[in-house]
């Protein structure tokens, strides 16, 4: 027997080992949404986070200046207030008692700088330099001056996880500016796309992209893109619109995460009356 | 043997900080090439596949934990490629497949099938069809990936003629 297993093991020990590494991945796969493992990523990205925000710094060109900090605070502020008047404007016009819309700027603004970001088709990520120790919490979303990027998906001590809107696993409700009409946004791989739209619905390339009140992961109204085409999908019946998003995702150095936490009571209330329907 | 996985695995931490932070600067439309599968089929030509495949697991997990990405997805596929690439690995071949354009060769091959197979652990999307996922999230990675490891090639095969 002894024999027998040994010969076994020395005929195939190459595809023993890469079938047993490969079962090992799958089963981590699996397990990506336990609280341990996200610790234990939690930790390592930390810990590595240091070394890469050193290199980061040093290629900075532009260094961090208080002056300049405090202006792109100051331009992502405006931004979203800018948006926000217009949308009040188009909304004065349709609804004018309906003027008393939650205010998307009300929210405190944390900045923090890249200090690596993954590119990946599918898995777009950056690791941001504001962690716990500055009361950044998982679903914080993220934006900048020119508009929404992502969302905290993990925080360690000092550093945090954001996932982009290149990232497959984002997928968040947005709003036609003009039309008013909603939709889900999601990443492709290659493009920005609001999938399944009815034929019907007015979208018009240079159309802006917001996100919409019924979102549960951002607050309403951050610039998301512009409508930059579209193509009917295999059945013919609906559209897929094809957004290009105001970030520029390759560029970016400074970000700011708004002190918006997603309503649990709201996200609850929402699946009890999935439920009970 | 055991320095050789020694120097890999010490190779890799600065390798996956460039991968980080230097990379993305070069990244046109998501596309970028893969510092640390280079690394991975040069030490596997090296040592064979089993120590391939071996280091590939390491590496993938290594690049999981620190690059923020779906744990298991740069697992799977490294410990994958580190398999394959051991496919070429030849022991009175080694100087060959390392110095010569070969490598480029190994590197186009091997970094479409761990493209491939990454994009497919990242995605949920059904409706993008294989020719495209090859094509756009398998092979243009790859022949950057393959152009890059050209200095590499270039400074060894120098090196042999001086």
């Amino acid at each position: 027997m002894k024999v027998f297993f040994s010969r076994f093991w020395f005929g195939y020990k190459e595809y023993i080992i890469v079938v047993l590494l490969l079962v090992i991945s799958l089963s981590v796969l699996s397990l990506n949404s336990k609280p341990g493992i996200k610790k234990v990523k939690a930790y390592a990205f930390g810990g590595f986070a240091v070394c890469t925000s050193g290199v980061s710094k040093i290629l900075e060109p532009f260094s961090t200046a208080f002056e300049v900090e405090s202006l792109r605070e100051e331009n992502a502020r405006l931004m979203l207030q800018v948006n926000r008047l217009r949308e009040y404007g188009l909304q004065n016009e349709e609804l004018k008692k309906q003027l008393a819309l939650k205010d998307s700027s009300q929210y405190p603004l944390v900045s923090a700088r890249v200090v690596s970001k993954f590119v990946s088709a599918s898995q777009g990520n950056f690791i941001i330099n504001a962690g716990d120790d500055r009361n950044i919490k998982t679903g914080m979303p993220v934006i900048n001056s020119q508009g929404l990027l992502g969302v905290v998906t993990t925080v360690s001590k000092d550093y945090s996880i954001v996932r982009t809107l290149r990232n497959r696993e984002l997928k968040f409700a947005v709003k036609n500016q003009r039309s008013r009409f909603d939709g889900v946004l999601e990443w492709n791989g290659k493009e920005l796309t609001i999938k399944n739209v009815p034929k019907t619905y007015d979208m018009e390339v240079g159309d802006r992209i917001v996100t919409s009140d019924f979102s549960t992961k951002f607050p309403p109204s951050i610039p998301v893109g512009v409508v930059a085409g579209g193509n009917r999908d295999k059945t013919g019946i609906f559209n897929n619109i094809v957004v290009s998003p105001y970030a520029d995702f390759v560029r970016v150095e400074h970000v700011f995460v708004i002190a918006f936490v997603p309503s649990v009571q709201k996200n609850n209330l929402e699946l009890n009356l999935i439920k009970n329907n | 043997m055991r320095a050789d996985y020694l120097i890999a695995i010490l190779l890799l931490i600065p390798l996956t900080i460039i991968q980080l932070t230097v990379i993305p600067l070069f990244s046109y439309n998501q596309i970028a090439p893969d510092l640390v599968l280079i690394l991975l089929v040069y030490y596997t030509l090296r040592m064979g596949q089993m120590h391939g495949t071996i280091l590939g697991f390491i590496f993938g997990l290594f690049f999981d934990l620190v690059s923020g990405g779906i744990l298991g997805s740069a697992m799977f596929s490294k410990t994958l490629s580190g398999f394959l690439a051991g496919y070429f690995y030849n022991e009175n071949k080694v100087e060959l497949n390392l110095h010569t354009f070969m490598f480029l060769f190994i590197v186009l091959v091997i970094g479409t099938v761990d493209s491939v197979t990454y994009s497919f652990f990242g995605s949920a999307d059904t409706s993008s069809n294989m020719l495209t996922l090859i094509l756009v999230q398998g092979l243009f990675p790859a022949m950057y990936s393959s152009v890059l490891s050209l200095p590499m090639v270039i400074f060894h095969s120098r090196k042999i003629f001086a």
